[in-house]
């Protein structure tokens, strides 16, 4: 920051690397988190070269016979993998926007209530389900939504369902249920950190709109929602990249063959190509594509944000 | 203070011990190997009695897993990609790929070997011979093969439509022929009988779609028409000299049977649940002695559910299953049981790894499965504890204690250990007078049932489940089964390809049309979503196996 304002250049290298001196411990980390991350992250893309080769594990990565582009034809004419896509996207987008506006409503409703101890006790249950496995959500999903379930007999008896449904024989009910699902695991979580932005809102801001008369429902409009703006913008780009990662666990544990069609993943598609037909080559492919949309999305995202005058990451 | 020395004191001595216990684990000798099987099974307890017989005996104590949630394709996969190998393993329809990333240790030098004599005698050199890759043996199936050739058994452990003896028993024993008629049966006996004795719903027929076990809907057609499990294709015989590969899911009886599981779901008959429960709800389903009849393979059901139906005393109500082979007109071939003959599938079987250290240990330890003594140990139990033997005549039999317990699951959890994937026999033992497994026992057979499955036999006159079926002629070619030949396909080839798109459209379409308000609309967009899955090109590599078999 000292350096703003100055034009010599000289005086600039030499105000440089009197900082690095100062801060070289700092500088001997950051380098240790440069090689941590080009060991771990880049050197294992080495790898995606499986992708354009026709990969045996006996051959290896250097004896297999190379392909080009045979693979990423074959994913781009696959009904299969197109459909997959599709619902890849559609319930990753679903799961981003029902969580998130859950949360931040979830924050809002926890912070006005008053009684420090309801709120904390509400909080604690809320949060609980974030630390379940999916293997433990889905299992009571599963039960809970059987023609048998809790959620059957419930509203079969208040007659709201004349008979029984049968909610996984149907298509259209199963992008909603992961939803649910995902909002039912991980709302009280995510509100922790809009609970935490709107706790930092100056408290000055609340009591001069309550001179100016300004109800409970204004005060939230006008103050809370504005205050959680970047917070929200932050952590919609940051998520955004995870609209690929629409999940695996759910659609591949509670799938049947009614509901394969828009349950299936790329995450279920590149494991039963990948490994369970053991085409490698097939699977790094749809890896390497998955990797390709996120860091699209993100771009773009990012690119939206910046435009719109925004907090962005980069 | 006090009682923090105590504590201190206390945690010493445990200290102290765990290492004693460490130095005593050391003069321990037996190694602990393992053994991963690509089925599904249940784990014993550590410490089983008979295993710690046999690990004293052999110095190996083998650990059994199974499939955990993963299908058997994606778990050889991922031990495959990952190289993280048990010292054994039956890699099922993935072995192919175990021995193709060089992982598995070829038998051929220690078959000819004199102290692996046990292994040699399990096939004549003809058979192993279908065993070779590039002309190296690298894994033996264990299953379905019958000392000095002659099986013995009165099970039936493959496919049929199962019933309810208590079905049978209500319409006075009838002979059932064709599809329409077990299912007008099952009909007519739930119009009158619609709850069990403690409240249960019945549920006239349910059919298990989940994952690979969709065979319960998919394969029928090819029974119906009279052919024998071949499993992804029919074999037609029209033309001796030039069996035909014939594709059954396309075939007019499949267009009957699917349009007949369409007709009895509309009419309430088919369990609502039946394309989304998934295995474990079916066993459960089952046990509870609800459904009446369902299509299934013996070895998917009828261990579990027969022990809770003992347990829960729902054997002497009728609910134990016995097949029936329809067909879909009367009067046609029938081969659902293709005779007692011993079906050689070399595709899959009990291989070990490059990750054993000590492989001639490892091959001793397979051959030392097949003496007698062993073998008796690991299927009959413990002389005196498990079964005793008849003086005079030398036969084994066991008490109606002992039979309930050996259905008792936590019994044999931690009291038995059968290593049911290692070399095994059927028929008859050594001795000329029992048979290897008790099962195949006679007196063992009839004396382990309820009256009411007694009565159905002795009804029928028969006296083995195979004869339940009614087949009419038992031949099979060289070839049988197919499926040895199209479980091993992968997607590198276009064959491998229709064959996985083929799999994926009829899991989707099959509890489709079953469902539908409008059968013929929905088969017709079934048979175009089929067709764009090429089966031309998955038949035509059939029908090449086929042929070059026949010419070799």
């Amino acid at each position: 920051m000292s350096l703003m304002g100055t034009n010599s250049p000289a005086l600039k290298e030499k105000n440089t690397r009197a900082e690095m001196k100062r801060q070289r411990i700092l500088l001997i980390i950051a380098g240790l988190f440069v090689i941590y991350g080009i060991v771990f992250y880049y050197l294992p893309l080495f790898g995606w070269i499986m992708a354009f080769q026709n990969y045996k594990i006996k051959d290896g990565i250097f004896g297999s016979e190379f392909v080009g582009l045979r693979w990423f034809k074959f994913l781009f004419s696959d009904q299969t993998f197109l459909r997959v896509i599709r619902n890849t996207l559609c319930m990753g987008v679903l799961n981003l926007v029902s969580t998130t506006i859950t949360a931040i409503g979830f924050a809002i409703l926890l912070n006005e209530v008053r009684n420090t101890f309801g709120k904390k006790l509400v909080q604690t249950i809320s949060y609980l389900p974030h630390f379940l496995s999916w293997i433990v959500v889905t299992g009571i999903v599963h039960d809970a939504l059987s023609i048998n379930g809790v959620i059957n007999e419930l509203f079969v008896n208040l007659h709201i369902f004349k008979e029984p449904i049968s909610f996984f024989s149907h298509k259209e009910y199963f992008w909603p249920i992961v939803a649910l699902s995902n909002v039912w695991k991980e709302t009280g979580w995510n509100a922790i950190i809009y609970l935490a932005t709107i706790t930092s809102i100056d408290p000055a801001l609340y009591e001069a709109a309550a001179m100016d008369g300004a109800g409970r429902w204004q005060k939230i409009k006008h103050i809370t929602l504005p205050g959680l703006r970047s917070t929200i913008i932050i952590l919609l780009i940051m998520n955004i990249g995870n609209v690929i990662n629409a999940g695996f666990e759910v659609q591949y544990l509670l799938t049947n063959g009614f509901i394969k069609p828009v349950s299936e993943t790329i995450d279920i598609y590149v494991l039963t190509y990948g490994v369970g037909k053991m085409n490698y080559s097939l699977g790094t492919a749809g890896g390497i594509f998955k990797t390709f949309v996120s860091l699209v999305l993100i771009v773009i995202f990012n690119f939206i944000a910046k435009k719109t005058g925004d907090e962005r990451l980069f | 203070m006090k009682s923090k020395k105590i504590f201190a004191l206390t945690m010493a001595c445990m200290m102290g011990l765990g290492a004693f216990a460490g130095c005593a684990k050391k003069k321990d000798e037996i190694l602990n190997w393992n053994f991963f099987a690509a089925m599904h099974g249940s784990e014993i307890n550590d410490g089983n009695e008979i295993q710690e017989l046999i690990a004293k005996d052999t110095g190996i104590r083998v650990k059994e897993t199974w499939l955990a949630g993963q299908t058997s394709a994606e778990a050889i996969g991922s031990i495959v990609a990952s190289g993280e190998l048990p010292e054994f393993i039956d890699g099922g329809d993935g072995s192919e790929e175990l021995y193709k990333a060089g992982y598995l240790v070829a038998w051929d030098d220690y078959l000819a070997k004199p102290e692996f004599a046990n292994l040699k005698e399990m096939y004549s050199d003809k058979e192993w011979e279908m065993f070779k890759h590039d002309g190296h043996i690298y894994w033996a199936n264990v299953f379905n093969n019958s000392y000095g050739g002659k099986p013995v058994s009165h099970g039936f452990n493959d496919e049929a439509f199962w019933i309810q003896v208590r079905v049978l028993e209500w319409a006075n024993y009838p002979k059932i022929d064709t599809l329409d008629e077990y299912f007008d049966l099952l009909e007519r006996y739930y119009k009158e009988n619609t709850t069990n004795a403690d409240g249960t719903k019945i549920i006239p027929y349910t059919c298990l779609c989940e994952d690979w076990r969709y065979f319960c809907i998919e394969n029928a057609p090819e029974f119906l028409d009279g052919y024998p499990n071949d499993g992804s294709v029919i074999v037609n015989l029209d033309d001796p000299d030039h069996p035909k590969i014939v594709d059954y899911n396309t075939t007019p009886t499949a267009k009957r049977y699917f349009a007949k599981l369409n007709e009895i779901y509309h009419k309430g008959l088919m369990d609502p649940e039946f394309a989304i429960q998934t295995y474990d709800e079916y066993m459960a389903k089952l046990s509870t002695g609800a459904v009446l009849g369902m299509c299934d393979q013996w070895w998917n059901f009828a261990g579990t559910v027969n022990d809770n139906f003992k347990a829960n005393k729902l054997d002497e109500q009728g609910m134990n299953y016995v097949p029936l082979g329809p067909t879909i007109d009367k009067g046609m071939t029938n081969r659902w049981y293709i005779g007692a003959n011993d079906t050689l599938n070399s595709a899959s079987g009990i291989a070990v790894t490059t990750s054993c250290k000590d492989p001639d240990k490892a091959f001793k330890f397979l051959n030392r499965m097949l003496d007698q003594d062993m073998h008796n140990l690991r299927f009959w139990g413990i002389k005196d504890v498990d079964y005793l033997v008849e003086e005079g005549t030398g036969m084994f039999y066991r008490t109606q204690e002992m039979r309930d317990k050996w259905a008792d699951s936590n019994y044999t959890k931690s009291h038995c250990c059968m290593y049911a994937y290692f070399p095994q026999w059927g028929g008859m033992s050594r001795d000329g007078i029992n048979t290897m497994q008790p099962g195949d026992s006679v007196s063992e057979f009839f004396a382990g049932m309820a009256d009411p499955l007694v009565k159905c036999f002795k009804a029928y006159g028969y006296t083995a489940y195979n004869e339940f079926l009614r087949s009419t002629d038992g031949t099979v070619g060289i070839w049988y089964p197919m499926y040895q030949f199209s479980n091993n396909l992968k997607t590198d080839t276009d064959a491998g390809v229709a064959w996985t798109k083929m799999g994926e459209v009829k899991h989707h379409w099959l509890p489709e049309i079953v469902v539908a308000d409008d059968f013929e609309a929905k088969w017709n967009e079934y048979m175009a979503a089929y067709a764009e899955c090429k089966p031309e090109d998955f038949l035509a590599y059939m029908q090449k196996t086929l042929d070059d078999l026949i010419a070799s």
